[in-house]
C-alpha cells in the first residue's frame, strides 16, 4: 500500500534533477534531502536504489563483486587457459615472481648462467656462485644449500632441480636434488680431469679431457652406450632429457645409444655446435645454418625461423631453442607458453655477446653489458600438481563458477516465477497439482540427488556438455523456493485494483500474470535471485570438490580445491588451496552481502528490527 | 490433530511413492544386464545355444522380460522388507553394509545437533536482545562469511590449523591405524578423531541458525505483547524468556527440524574429507565405484529422512500453532 502512495506523490510533484558528483551517486548523499522531502519526490524504486547506494556494505560488496566479475571475464580473453596443459618440471611450484632475477653482482663479472627449473645459477670471473629464484626443491632439500668450502668454479651445469660444478683443477661438486642419484658423483669420476659438463632433468652428463662421456642419475630412462666407438673422440656433449649427443673433434654429430630413433638420425656435415631441449637437439653447422632432429612436436621445436646471418651459437630451454648470429642478433623458435620463444624488442639493433637458455628462461647480454631477459618470470600464484599456473586456472575457473551459478540460477528463477505465478493466481485444483510437484521437487535431497544425476547422465557426456549438465541440474532442482515466494506475493496482490482493473478491460489472464502482477513482486524475486546465485555458486563448487559436478581439466574453483584435503597439500603446497578459496569466499560473500543489502533497500522494516 | 496427522501421513506415503517410481526408472536406466551378469561365468563352459537356453531362462526367473509395471511393484515390495539386493563391491546384503556408517553418521549428528543447539540459541537470542550492539554486529559479520564460505574451505581451515600447524588432533581417518592399547584407550584414540569433524560440523551450522534464532527473537520482541509485558513491570529476565522466547520457538522449532535432516545430507563432504565411515561417505564411494545397489538404499534413506523431516515440521506446526490445526 505505501508503495502505491508513493507512486501516486511521485507523478504529482516532479523531482527537480540533482547533479551530484560519481562518489555521491554510487555512495548516496543523504544530507542532501530530509527525510520528509525524500519521501515525497521519490518513487519505490528510486527510494530502493538510494537506500541500497546509501548501505556502505552492500555498496562495497557490489565493487567488489563486479571487479571479481570484470577480472574473471575478461583475464581469461587475454591468458586462456590450454585445457590439456601439463608439465612435470612445474609441478607444484610455490608464488614466485623470481625466478629471473639475477643479483646485479654476477652481471658485473659474469662467466656463465644457466637456469634450473624454477632458480637460476651463475657463476663471475673469480669462481663465486650466485642464485636466484624459487630454489626449494622438496622439504629438505634446497639449491641454496650449496656444500660446504665449496672451491671457486669454472663452469656450471643446472638440471632440473640439481647443480653440477667444475673446479679450476678439473674436479666435480654436485649439490641439489638427489633422488636419481643425479647429484652422486659417482667414484670412477674422481680420479678424471672434466672438461665439460651438462645436466637435464634428473641427469648429469660429464665430458673428461680424454673426450670420454660418462652419464650419471636417472640413466635407466636413456639410451646410453658407454663403451661406445666414438668414446675418447668427443669435444662437446649435449643432455637431452633421455639421449646424450656429441660433437667430435672433426664436427661430426654422434649419437650415444643403440637404438635407432629420432634422435639415432643424425644430421649429416661438419658441426660448430650443438645444444639439447628436452627431446630435441639442435646443431650449428659450419655454413651457419641451423639443423634440428630429434622428437619434434607440435610445440614447433623444429621451426627454424629464416636467419640472412649466419649462427654461431645455440642453446636449448625445455621445449625451444634460441640462437646467437654472427650479426650479434638472438633468434628463437618453439613452444611460446611463457612467451619464452617471443625474442623482446629490447635486443633489436643491439650486439648479443652473451646468450643463455634453459626451462622457460632466456638471458642475452649486449656488448655493453646490458642484460635482457624473457621467458616464465615464475608464477604470481604458483603452480598446480600437473605444473599449470594456478592463476590462469583461477580466472577461468571464477568464469565457469559464475556462468554455472547465473545460469542455474536463471533456470531456476524462470521456472520458479511460471509456476509460482500460475499457481498463484489461478489458485484451485492447478494450485494444488503444482504445489504437490514442487513438494516432491523440494524434499528430494539435493546434493545426493544432484551427484547421482551427475553420475548417470554424465557418464555419457563430454566434459564440456557436463558443464551444461551441471547448470540444469542445479536449476532443476532449485526453483521450489522462489515459487512459494512468488506465489504468496501474487496471492497478495491478485486481488488488488490494478488486476481487477487489467480484469476488467479484457487482457488475457496470462498477461495479467506475468505483464501486471509479476513486475509488481519483481523486487521479492531479486532479492531471492541474488541470494539464490549465492547458493548455486557454493553448491557447484561442492559438488565439483567431491568430483561429481565438471571434471577436470576444465576448471572451476570447486574442482581446483579437488584433492587438496591431505595434509602434503595442506601445508606444503598451501597456495594450491588458499588462493582458490580466499577468492571463492569474497566472492560469495560479497554476493550474500548484496543481497541482504537489496532485502534491507526493498523492506525497510527488516531493518528495523 | 487426529485428522491432520492422519492427512499428512497420506501425503508422504504419496510423495514417497512417487519418488520411488522416479528412483525406480533412474536405477533401471543405469544398471546393465543383471541376467548376463549372473550367468558371465558359465560363457566358456556351455555351446553357444545352450548358453542362450541359460540367459533366456536367467531373465524370466529374474523377472526382467515382465512389463515395467509388474518389475516396479517387486522392487516396491522388496525394498519395504529392506531387501536391497547384494553389494557388488563387498558381496554382501546391502542391509548389512549400510548399518554401520548408518549407525556411526545418526550418532555423530545427535552430537553436532546438540552442541550447535547449545551454542546457537543462547547467541541468537543474546544478539536480538542486545541488537546493534558492537557484541551483534560482529556476530552478524562472523554469520554472514560463516554461511557464505563452503564446508570444504571451512573444513581445510581447521585442517591446517588443528592438525597440520598446531598438531594438536589426528588429521582424519576413525582411529589411529594399528593402534595398540587397552580398549579404553582405543576409545579415547577414537574419540580424538571425532573431535576435529564435530567442531567443523558445527561451526558450520552455526552462522545460518544462529541468523534464524536472532531474526525470530526479533520478531517476537517487537510485538505489543512484550510492550505489555515491561509495561506490566515484569522482570527483562521473564519477559525474554517466556514472553519472547516463547513465540520465537514456533519458527525455531520448525527450522532446526530441517536443519537437522539436513544434516545427514550435508555431512557428505565433512565424511568424505575426514574419511569418516559414515552415510556420506559411504554414498560417495558407491557413487565411484558404481555399485548402484548401495547408492540406491542409500538415496532411499535420504528421501525418507527428508519426508520424516517435512513430517516432523508440519506436525510441529499443528502442535504449537493452534491456527494450522484449524484451517488445515
Amino acid at each position: 500500500m505505501s508503495m502505491d502512495k508513493n507512486k501516486e506523490l511521485s507523478t504529482t510533484q516532479t523531482p527537480p534533477p540533482k547533479k551530484t558528483g560519481l562518489l555521491k551517486q554510487l555512495f548516496g548523499n543523504r544530507n542532501e534531502l530530509d527525510i520528509y522531502t525524500e519521501e515525497q519526490v521519490q518513487s519505490p524504486w528510486r527510494t530502493v536504489l538510494r537506500t541500497f547506494r546509501s548501505n556502505k556494505v552492500s555498496m562495497s560488496a557490489l565493487i567488489v563483486f563486479l571487479i571479481i566479475v570484470l577480472i574473471v571475464f575478461i583475464g581469461p580473453l587475454i591468458r586462456p587457459v590450454d585445457l590439456g596443459y601439463a608439465e612435470v618440471t612445474q609441478v607444484n611450484l610455490g608464488p614466485s615472481r623470481e625466478y629471473m632475477a639475477v643479483p646485479d653482482e654476477l652481471l658485473k663479472d659474469l662467466n656463465k648462467m644457466e637456469n634450473g627449473r624454477s632458480f637460476g645459477v651463475g657463476i663471475n670471473n673469480s669462481g663465486k656462485v650466485f642464485i636466484w629464484g624459487d630454489t626449494r626443491i622438496t622439504n629438505r632439500v634446497n639449491i641454496r644449500n650449496v656444500p660446504d668450502d665449496l672451491p671457486p668454479l669454472v663452469d656450471i651445469a643446472v638440471g632440473d632441480d640439481h647443480v653440477l660444478g667444475l673446479t679450476k683443477d678439473g674436479s666435480l661438486v654436485a649439490w641439489g636434488n638427489d633422488r636419481q642419484r643425479q647429484s652422486r658423483i659417482p667414484w670412477e669420476l674422481e680420479d678424471v680431469e672434466v672438461v665439460q659438463i651438462d645436466a637435464n632433468y634428473q641427469t648429469s652428463g660429464i665430458l673428461d679431457a680424454q673426450g670420454n662421456t660418462y652419464l650419471f642419475g636417472n640413466v635407466k630412462n636413456m639410451d646410453y652406450v658407454e663403451f661406445h666407438e666414438w668414446q675418447g673422440k668427443i669435444k662437446k656433449i649435449a643432455l637431452s632429457v633421455d639421449a646424450l649427443v656429441g660433437l667430435t673433434n672433426e664436427g661430426k654429430i654422434v649419437y650415444f645409444g643403440r637404438q635407432t630413433n629420432s634422435y639415432s638420425r643424425v644430421p649429416e656435415g661438419t658441426f660448430t655446435d650443438i645444444a639439447a631441449a628436452s627431446k630435441a637437439f639442435a646443431a650449428v653447422r659450419d655454413d651457419g645454418e641451423i639443423v634440428v632432429w630429434g622428437n619434434l612436436s607440435y610445440r614447433g621445436e623444429g621451426r627454424v625461423p629464416e636467419h640472412e646471418s649466419p649462427a654461431v651459437q645455440v642453446e636449448g630451454g625445455r621445449y625451444h631453442f634460441t640462437a646467437r648470429l654472427e650479426d650479434g642478433s638472438v633468434i628463437a623458435w618453439g613452444e611460446n607458453t611463457y612467451k619464452q620463444s617471443d625474442v623482446p624488442a629490447a635486443l633489436n639493433g643491439k650486439n648479443v655477446t652473451y646468450l643463455s637458455s634453459n626451462y622457460y628462461q632466456n638471458y642475452a647480454i649486449t656488448d655493453n653489458n646490458e642484460l635482457v631477459s624473457w621467458g616464465l618470470k615464475g608464477y604470481l600464484l604458483g603452480s598446480d600438481d600437473l605444473g599449470r599456473d594456478i592463476f590462469i586456472r583461477l580466472l577461468n575457473g571464477g568464469r565457469m563458477t559464475i556462468t554455472i551459478g547465473a545460469v542455474a540460477v536463471l533456470i531456476a528463477t524462470f521456472i520458479g516465477i511460471v509456476i509460482g505465478g500460475l499457481s498463484g493466481y489461478f489458485g484451485g485444483t492447478l494450485d494444488l497439482v503444482l504445489q504437490r510437484f514442487s513438494e516432491v521437487v523440494a524434499s528430494l535431497p539435493f546434493l545426493p540427488f544432484a551427484m547421482i544425476l551427475n553420475v548417470i547422465i554424465g557418464n555419457t557426456l563430454s566434459p564440456s556438455q557436463r558443464v551444461y549438465l551441471m547448470m540444469v541440474v542445479l536449476g532443476l532442482l532449485s526453483w521450489t523456493g522462489l515459487q512459494r515466494l512468488v506465489r504468496a506475493q501474487v496471492f497478495s496482490v491478485r486481488e488488488q485494483e490494478f488486476v481487477v482493473a487489467a480484469k476488467a478491460m479484457g487482457i488475457r489472464e496470462g498477461n495479467i500474470v506475468f505483464r501486471h502482477i509479476i513486475p509488481n513482486v519483481i523486487s521479492v524475486i531479486i532479492v531471492s535471485t541474488t541470494l539464490s546465485f549465492a547458493s548455486s555458486m557454493l553448491t557447484e563448487s561442492s559438488l565439483s570438490f567431491l568430483g561429481f559436478g565438471v571434471q577436470p581439466p576444465i576448471p572451476t574453483w570447486g574442482n581446483m580445491l579437488f584433492g587438496s584435503n591431505n595434509s602434503v597439500v595442506i601445508q606444503t603446497f598451501w597456495w594450491r588451496w588458499v588462493f582458490t578459496s580466499i577468492i571463492l569466499s569474497i566472492t560469495v560473500i560479497s554476493v550474500n552481502l548484496i543481497g541482504d543489502g537489496l532485502r534491507d533497500a526493498i523492506d525497510p522494516k527488516s531493518q528495523e528490527r | 490433530m487426529l485428522k491432520y496427522v492422519f492427512k499428512r501421513i497420506l501425503y508422504m506415503i504419496f510423495v514417497f511413492s512417487v519418488m520411488s517410481i522416479l528412483l525406480f526408472i533412474l536405477y533401471n536406466g543405469i544398471q546393465g544386464d543383471p541376467a548376463r551378469a549372473e550367468i558371465e561365468p558359465m560363457k566358456m563352459k556351455l555351446e553357444p545355444a545352450q548358453y542362450e537356453q541359460l540367459y533366456r531362462e536367467t531373465r524370466a526367473r529374474m523377472g526382467l522380460d515382465d512389463p515395467l509395471v509388474t518389475r516396479y511393484t517387486r522392487w516396491l515390495g522388496k525394498t519395504i522388507r529392506l531387501d536391497f539386493g547384494q553389494s557388488i563391491r563387498y558381496q554382501r546384503p546391502v542391509i548389512d553394509v549400510v548399518k554401520p556408517p548408518l549407525q556411526f553418521t545418526i550418532k555423530i549428528n545427535i552430537f553436532a545437533v546438540i552442541i550447535g543447539l547449545a551454542i546457537t540459541i543462547p547467541l541468537g537470542i543474546f544478539t536480538a536482545v542486545k541488537k546493534n550492539s558492537i557484541f551483534d554486529k560482529s556476530v552478524q559479520v562472523f554469520t554472514i562469511i560463516g554461511y557464505s564460505i563452503p564446508v570444504f574451505i571451512t573444513a581445510l581451515l581447521f585442517m591446517y590449523f588443528f592438525a597440520v600447524r598446531w598438531r594438536l588432533l589426528p588429521l582424519n581417518g576413525m582411529e589411529t591405524p594399528n593402534f595398540k592399547g587397552t580398549a579404553a584407550e582405543l576409545r579415547a584414540d577414537q574419540i580424538r578423531h571425532l573431535i576435529l569433524p564435530l567442531i567443523v560440523m558445527t561451526v558450520t551450522s552455526l552462522a545460518s541458525i544462529t541468523r534464524y534464532v536472532r531474526a525470530a527473537m526479533m520478531e517476537a520482541l517487537s510485538m505489543d505483547y512484550i510492550k505489555t509485558a515491561r509495561a506490566k513491570g515484569l522482570k527483562e529476565k521473564a519477559v525474554i524468556f517466556s514472553h519472547a522466547w516463547r513465540n520465537a520457538l514456533l519458527p525455531v522449532i520448525t527450522l532446526i527440524i530441517g536443519w537437522i535432516m539436513s544434516i545427514f545430507s550435508g555431512a557428505f563432504i565433512i565424511e568424505s574429507m575426514f574419511n569418516l565411515n559414515g552415510m556420506g561417505k559411504l554414498y560417495i564411494d558407491s557413487l565411484y565405484a558404481k555399485d548402484f545397489n548401495v547408492v540406491l538404499a542409500v538415496q532411499l534413506f535420504y528421501v525418507l529422512i527428508a519426508l520424516i523431516g517435512n513430517l516432523l515440521v508440519d506436525l510441529s506446526y499443528g502442535v504449537v500453532d493452534p491456527r494450522v490445526r484449524v484451517n488445515e
